[in-house]
């Protein structure tokens, strides 16, 4: 990708990120050049959404199907109650432009399918993760190995998440580890600053695969904020992978 | 009792008081490398052999998190909390989820029972 250079205004909106060792200009140019889609734009999908966008990333979609509640406000901190009853890609689009209108922001209202995320990632850099099942999660898996696209794995519940981040090719995908529909994971709970810790580690991450540096491929970081540990534990490919095995 | 456990792709198998050897023949190349943590000689040979005190399921759970501690990974089945599973888990005994089983944690293993540690990931978001 073409990596487009900084207006003054710019470089005064990110100073205190340009003088970053390794990041610089040319960093920051390859931030506003590259194009990142967030599938899920809930508790985890406003946090990294939000980091992206502030952070300068040229191009975000977001994608959601679904509508704003009141429970989605104790973690989903685009939202307002006056937002109750919209459909959250449009109010997420409006919140981020005002926070960066340099950054071009894509509301996709649609429910994630094996027929539409072709179209829905076409032409990303990267996948970020906010999705809220296995189920639909699986799907962007196999679709982001198929076209080759990172995929930046974020979950959670209760006061413990996880991330890791799936290269094509050169790292354990989803379904090495989750082959089917297996576990059921939704509905234990989530505390707010859980998504948005883990939410944020994935922004970190997709900027610094953006930069070309990312720690978590082949990795799995798992945070529990029962104790507050983090850990971080390779992971293997596994050979018989019915989804990324043969690339 | 002794266990032998062969770490699967992303789940501990243990076999209870085995009657015949026990290889790792025939199973998934391992996802998660760090199962083997506590015993670096078991990478080659495969399985890991333990002496477990006690003949419940609790009594093995709590033999393996204390052997993982050890070495810093994080795998703690019995939530100190709750003194019950953690949700970061599930076991099952014979393909029975604990839970199904008459006294649950507290079961009593028989030679030959097949137990699985399943590590959960998460999904909510």
């Amino acid at each position: 990708m073409e990596e487009k250079g900084l207006d003054r205004a710019e470089l005064i909106r990110y100073k205190r990120q340009l003088t970053i060792p390794g990041f610089g200009e040319e960093g920051q140019g390859k931030l506003k050049s590259s194009y990142v889609v967030i599938v899920g734009i809930g508790g985890l999908g406003c946090a990294s959404a939000t980091y992206l966008t502030a952070a300068g990333v040229g191009c975000i979609s977001i994608v959601d199907f679904d509508t704003v509640e009141l429970s989605d406000l104790n973690r989903q901190i685009l939202y307002r109650e006056g937002d109750i009853g919209k459909k959250k890609v449009v109010v997420a689009q409006r919140r981020l432009s005002k926070l960066n209108p340099a950054v071009e922001i894509t509301p996709v209202f649609a429910r994630i399918t094996e027929e539409n995320i072709s179209s829905i990632i076409d032409g990303a850099q990267i996948v970020v993760d906010g999705l809220d099942n296995l189920s639909s999660r699986l799907v962007v898996n196999s679709a982001c190995v198929r076209h080759n696209i990172p995929y930046i794995y974020g979950g959670v519940s209760r006061l413990r998440g996880m991330i890791t981040t799936i290269i094509p090719g050169k790292t354990p995908c989803l379904a090495c580890i989750y082959p089917e529909e297996t576990q059921w994971g939704g509905g234990l709970g989530v505390l707010g600053v859980v998504p948005a810790l883990i939410a944020n580690l994935q922004a970190l991450e997709a900027i610094k695969l953006i930069i070309g540096s990312p720690s978590l491929a082949g990795k799995l970081l798992s945070f529990n904020g029962d104790d507050m540990k983090f850990q971080v534990y390779e992971i293997r490919r596994n050979e018989s992978c019915h989804i990324c095995s043969s690339r | 009792m002794k266990a032998v456990i062969m770490p699967g792709f992303s789940e501990l198998i243990i076999i209870i008081n085995p009657t015949g050897e026990v290889t790792r023949e025939g199973l998934l190349s391992i996802i998660m490398p760090w199962l083997y943590a506590p015993w670096p000689e078991a990478q080659q040979k495969g399985i890991i052999e333990v002496e477990v005190k006690g003949d419940t399921l609790r009594a093995l759970l709590i033999k393996l998190q204390e052997l993982y501690k050890q070495v810093n990974v994080d795998f703690e089945p019995i939530n100190p909390m709750t003194n019950d599973l953690d949700f970061d888990y599930d076991v099952f005994v014979n393909g029975k989820n604990y839970v199904t089983l008459p006294h649950g944690l507290d079961a009593k293993l028989r030679d030959s029972d097949e137990v699985k540690v399943k590590m959960l990931w998460r999904w909510d978001g």
